[in-house]
């Protein structure tokens, strides 16, 4: 016999109490002579006697209590299982905690690996008692306790595990222990056991951290935990990408977007369908021969743009076993024009170099006069500095300053806040520029306006006066990607004799760098909800030749592509939260998120940061939500994604992952009959608690009632002697 | 009157029991009680003159006021008071029973007090005061003298006497009644914790005697009122088997059988025409003996009434 509450045993020391008074009370007894005696006689000469009888027999019925009372509040639990059971007794607290990541939709054997789970909970149900203090417990990212610590009944509990479904998030195991802990600890029964169905993905189970192993002991030491696994195939394909490579998002444009497939299996997948479907019409199509196991492919998707606004993209593969995974969401911000402000510093070719850039399909350009040029998607200004442009910066979209030497602080703070709103700033070096006038003004700001320190212009150029070219190694940022579709050649020729020696900022971020020393040539980083792009070099022809190669124009509208998207074009995963910016103070104070399942969530505007921000706070589902400040206003698409490192649906081999649980004290039950004997095994009897706590109240009971006969027969006693005295007078 | 109301504290038994000197003792307690003289009811011939009345055939010679008639030549005899030669005997108890004390006088130091007293008062009346002590038997007896004396040998008698249990009391009464050669006022001092039949049997040889007996049923207030609380052991000054018990649970079993006795006690000494009182040993001396002379209404020495409680 084990006793929950074993400090609660010291209280055995109480018994001492009744004792002691015992005692005390027979060293009470005070003595006094009496001279009439012969009145105490008649009435109570065996009294005496008979009270050190009540007395030694109350004592032992009062310390027996007491030491029951204490039993029961320890809380004994037996081993064993006599199969008596007071009604209401609870045996065994259980805490089912089912995986509910989207692996768990995998489907196989004409079930998914949910479904099953589902069933090895109801076989863990039907050794659970009616009355037994029951947890349900949904694993994901975010574990939602579906039943907290209710009596079980078997109707109920079916009703709630039929409505149980996966969810689209990824598991978070490392978070698992300590939730269950916490169940654990609210838990009150004497034997408490913990059931964890999952599928053992590899990647949650196959290398298990050491602080989530310690977790894990710590929680087995409280409760008797079982894993149940529920293995399946690894058969996946999953759409791990969908990313613009190139093209502008204007309306009348065609922009190319890179799908991803991932083969998460073992075996090679053939014929893989991928479709591009834009706002659910389907407009592209591509087939992938052969996926290699491991492995991904990449089709390009070329996707035209027929009318402004937000669009929603989509790359999908059918025929897959998992299906959350086999689609990908994303959303483009299609303009009619990108406006673009152009402030040349140098005197004229730079920005005639930037102009070309921008508008590379010269032919369809058209100058319009005044320093205004226009193509079907551009209109760009410029100006020579030191002019004022006649718009404010709000009339643009992506402003340049090529070769600026200098800018006031005032003229600083309205570019800041121009990028803050949303908008780009592209910033070139020059022969004009004046490090020292820049850094100050820098310097004074709240927030450095450009991504680094400005530096002295030094010679990049080698000794037979070639210039470096750029570094064909080239990071996964969005402005590379068309980039890295130009032969390594091409990018070779691009040679830079100049460059400004620049001393980055903490969140700036190099996108291109010189060959060989990895000197920037390209920084970014972000201010607001805009960014600053700053080139280190110049477009003049005599700090490189960028200009004169293909790879400058594909990088300018590349850039300016890159600085017009929105935030809403950046996809989120499932669990992220999704948050609606406004300038001004909408009308409305409350916002509204319409899910991909079409329910509809009102959330506050609160004012943040001199804007307005309405936030709903986690995105459970994926595809495409809708945020908009009203019910009537337009919304605006935002897409939500499954993590796709959930995607990787092979499971841990059952003997590696016994090896990885041994000394944590899991049980790992494999099939449903290893389960039942598990269950068996583990589970103890009975709480004696309840037992003890009656038998105590029965003795208390037992004693006061014979208190009270003692007292009856006194009373019996007396009158006897009543009737005999009176006699006596008769007599 | 008030004289004596002002000394009731000095009276209290047990201030009474640091003098020491019983005579003192008595004379305390008495002074400023109104004694009323025991005064016989018949008119007879005796010292003391009352008045004159006309001479009736039949009236003895010598009883003719001759100075009266050389005056007025009528024949007038002189009447005189008659006064009785009074005899108190007092009875004191001492046995080991009257030995309870549940403050610091026990009933036989009281009842010492008591005697002492009386005699105090019969004395100081010039009359005659006999003691006799008994316990298991009648251990003293002093014939009835009219000298302070015999207050001090009360003391005298009791410092000699070792108390043991009684058995008979009416044995006891009835060797004293044995003793005493004329009618006498006897004063019975004890607690009566016998039977009650044996009491009333030495009581009524007594007052076949022609004695006029008055029984001072002297009690200490926790026998009349048994306060015990919680767990006594009781231990018999008469040898009788200590009683170990919860003293609440059977105090009412007491009290109905205590006030029995007292009660049956109380019926016999009426039925047998002794004057019965019950002393309260808790209570001051001069308040208990104003109060009984005030209920006598007379004199020690006027008619038996009956029991007073």
């Amino acid at each position: 016999m084990t006793f929950l509450n074993p400090l609660i045993l010291f209280g055995v020391l109480g018994i001492g109490l009744p004792i002691l008074a015992h005692l005390i009370n027979r060293q009470q007894i005070r003595r006094t002579d009496w001279a009439a005696m012969q009145f105490l006689n008649r009435s109570v000469r065996v009294r005496s006697r008979q009270i050190r009888l009540r007395d030694i027999l109350l004592l032992l019925l009062r310390c027996l209590a007491l030491l029951l009372l204490v039993l029961a509040l320890a809380r004994p639990a037996s081993d064993k299982d006599d199969g008596f059971n007071l009604p209401g007794e609870q045996r065994a607290g259980v805490i089912i905690a089912v995986d509910g990541s989207f692996s768990m939709a995998h489907g196989d054997e004409n079930a998914t690996r949910f479904e099953r789970a589902v069933e090895k909970v109801k076989v863990i149900s039907e050794q659970v008692k009616r009355g037994d203090p029951v947890s349900l417990v949904l694993l994901g990212g975010e574990h939602r306790v579906v039943l907290r610590n209710v009596a079980y009944d078997a109707d109920r509990f079916a009703k709630v595990l039929a409505e149980l479904k996966p969810t689209p998030e990824s598991l978070d195991v490392n978070s698992i222990p300590q939730r269950l802990v916490t169940l654990v600890q609210d838990m009150d029964a004497p034997q408490k056991e913990v059931y964890l169905v999952t599928d053992t993905q590899s990647r949650d189970w196959g290398n298990v951290s050491v602080p989530t192993i310690d977790a894990i002991r710590s929680l087995a030491e409280l409760a008797a935990v079982f894993l149940v696994p529920v293995t399946g195939s690894d058969d996946n394909l999953a759409v791990t990408g969908l990313d613009l490579v190139s093209g502008t998002l204007r309306n009348g444009a065609v922009a190319r977007y890179r799908a991803t497939v991932h083969n998460f299996g073992q075996k090679p997948a053939a014929d893989v369908e991928v479709r591009c479907r834009v706002e659910g019409v389907q407009i592209d199509s591509k087939r992938i021969a052969m996926i290699p196991p491991g492995t991904s492919q990449t089709v390009s998707l070329f996707v035209p743009f027929y009318n402004a606004g937000p669009t929603r993209i989509t790359a999908e593969i059918t025929g897959d076993k998992l299906a959350n995974d086999d689609v990908r969401h994303v959303v483009a911000v299609v303009r009619d024009t990108v406006a673009v402000l152009c402030i040349d510093g140098s005197g004229g070719p730079v920005s005639q170099l930037v102009l070309a850039g921008l508008l590379a399909r010269a032919d369809s350009g058209t100058r319009a006069g005044n320093g205004i040029e226009e193509d079907e998607g551009y209109q760009v200004d410029t100006v020579q500095w030191p002019s004022v442009p006649e718009k404010p910066f709000d009339a643009y979209d992506v402003v340049i300053l090529a070769d600026v030497p200098e800018i006031t602080p005032q003229q600083s703070e309205a570019l800041s806040d121009f990028v803050r709103q949303g908008n780009g700033l592209i910033w070139f070096a020059g022969e004009n520029v004046k490090a020292s006038q820049w850094n100050q003004v820098s310097d004074s700001a709240g927030r450095a306006l450009l991504p680094a320190r400005i530096g002295s212009v030094v010679d990049a150029s080698d000794d037979l006066g070639v210039g470096k070219p750029l570094s064909p190694t080239l990071p996964d940022h969005a402005i590379c990607r068309p980039l890295r579709s130009l032969p390594e050649d091409l990018l070779n020729e691009t040679r830079f004799l100049k460059r400004m020696q620049v001393e980055l900022a903490d969140a700036s971020v190099p996108v291109l760098s010189l060959a060989g020393t990895n000197a920037p040539l390209l920084l970014e980083h972000s201010v607001g909800r805009g960014h600053v792009c700053m080139f280190t070099t110049s477009a003049h022809t005599a700090w490189n030749n960028m200009a004169l190669t293909p790879v400058f124009p594909m990088l300018l509208q590349q850039v300016v592509t890159y600085m017009v998207g929105r935030e809403f074009e950046q996809p989120r995963i499932v669990g992220d939260s999704l948050s609606l910016f406004y300038v001004d103070q909408p009308d409305a104070s409350d916002a509204v998120f319409d899910t991909p399942s079409k329910k509809t969530i009102s959330v506050p505007v609160s004012e943040y940061r001199s804007q307005y921000l309405a936030m709903l706070e986690k995105s459970e589902e994926s595809g495409f939500y809708t945020a908009r400040v009203s019910v009537q206003a337009p919304g605006m698409p935002i897409a939500v994604n499954v993590d796709t490192r959930e995607s990787d649906v092979a499971c841990v081999d059952q003997k590696e992952l016994r090896e990885s649980l041994q000394e944590t004290g899991v049980t790992v039950s494999a099939d449903e009959a290893g389960l039942m004997a598990d269950i068996n095994m583990a589970r103890t009897g009975r709480s004696y608690w309840r037992l003890f706590m009656i038998s105590a109240l029965c003795l208390l009971v037992a004693e006061s009632f014979f208190a009270d006969r003692l007292q009856g027969r006194r009373q019996s006693n007396k009158d006897a002697t009543s009737s005999m005295s009176l006699k006596q007078e008769n007599a | 009157m008030s004289d004596h109301q002002s000394q009731a504290g000095y009276l209290d038994p047990e201030v009474l029991q640091k003098i020491g000197d019983l005579e003192l003792i008595a004379r305390e307690v008495v002074e400023g009680l109104r004694v009323g003289s025991h005064r016989s009811q018949l008119r007879g011939f005796s010292t003391e003159f009352a008045h004159h009345r006309q001479y009736a055939p039949g009236d003895a010679l010598r009883t003719l006021d001759w100075r009266v008639y050389g005056r007025t030549d009528r024949y007038y005899t002189k009447l005189y008071e008659a006064e009785t030669n009074f005899d108190c005997h007092l009875l004191m108890d001492a046995s080991a029973s009257m030995s309870y004390a549940s403050g610091k006088v026990s009933k036989l130091e009281y009842a010492k007090f008591l005697a002492a007293s009386l005699a105090y008062v019969v004395l100081k009346q010039r009359d005659s005061v006999g003691i006799s002590i008994f316990d298991s038997e009648v251990r003293a007896y002093q014939p009835p003298r009219s000298s302070m004396s015999v207050i001090l040998q009360i003391e005298k008698l009791l410092r000699d006497i070792k108390p043991v249990p009684r058995t008979s009391l009416a044995k006891q009464l009835h060797d004293v009644a044995l003793m005493m050669k004329r009618r006498s006022f006897v004063v019975v001092i004890s607690d009566l914790l016998s039977d009650v039949d044996d009491i009333l049997a030495g009581l009524e040889r007594l007052r076949f005697d022609g004695h006029n007996v008055v029984v001072l049923h002297t009690l200490d207030p926790y026998e009349l009122e048994f306060p015990f609380q919680g767990a006594w052991c009781f231990e018999g000054l008469e040898s009788e088997e200590p009683l170990t018990t919860q003293a609440e649970r059977i105090r009412e079993d007491y009290l109905t059988s205590f006030n029995a006795f007292v009660e049956a006690i109380r019926n016999g000494c009426l039925a047998c025409q002794v004057d019965y009182t019950t002393v309260d040993t808790s209570r001051a001396l001069d308040e208990v003996l104003s109060e009984f002379f005030h209920k006598r209404q007379n004199t020690l020495g006027g008619p038996a009434a009956g029991a007073r409680g």
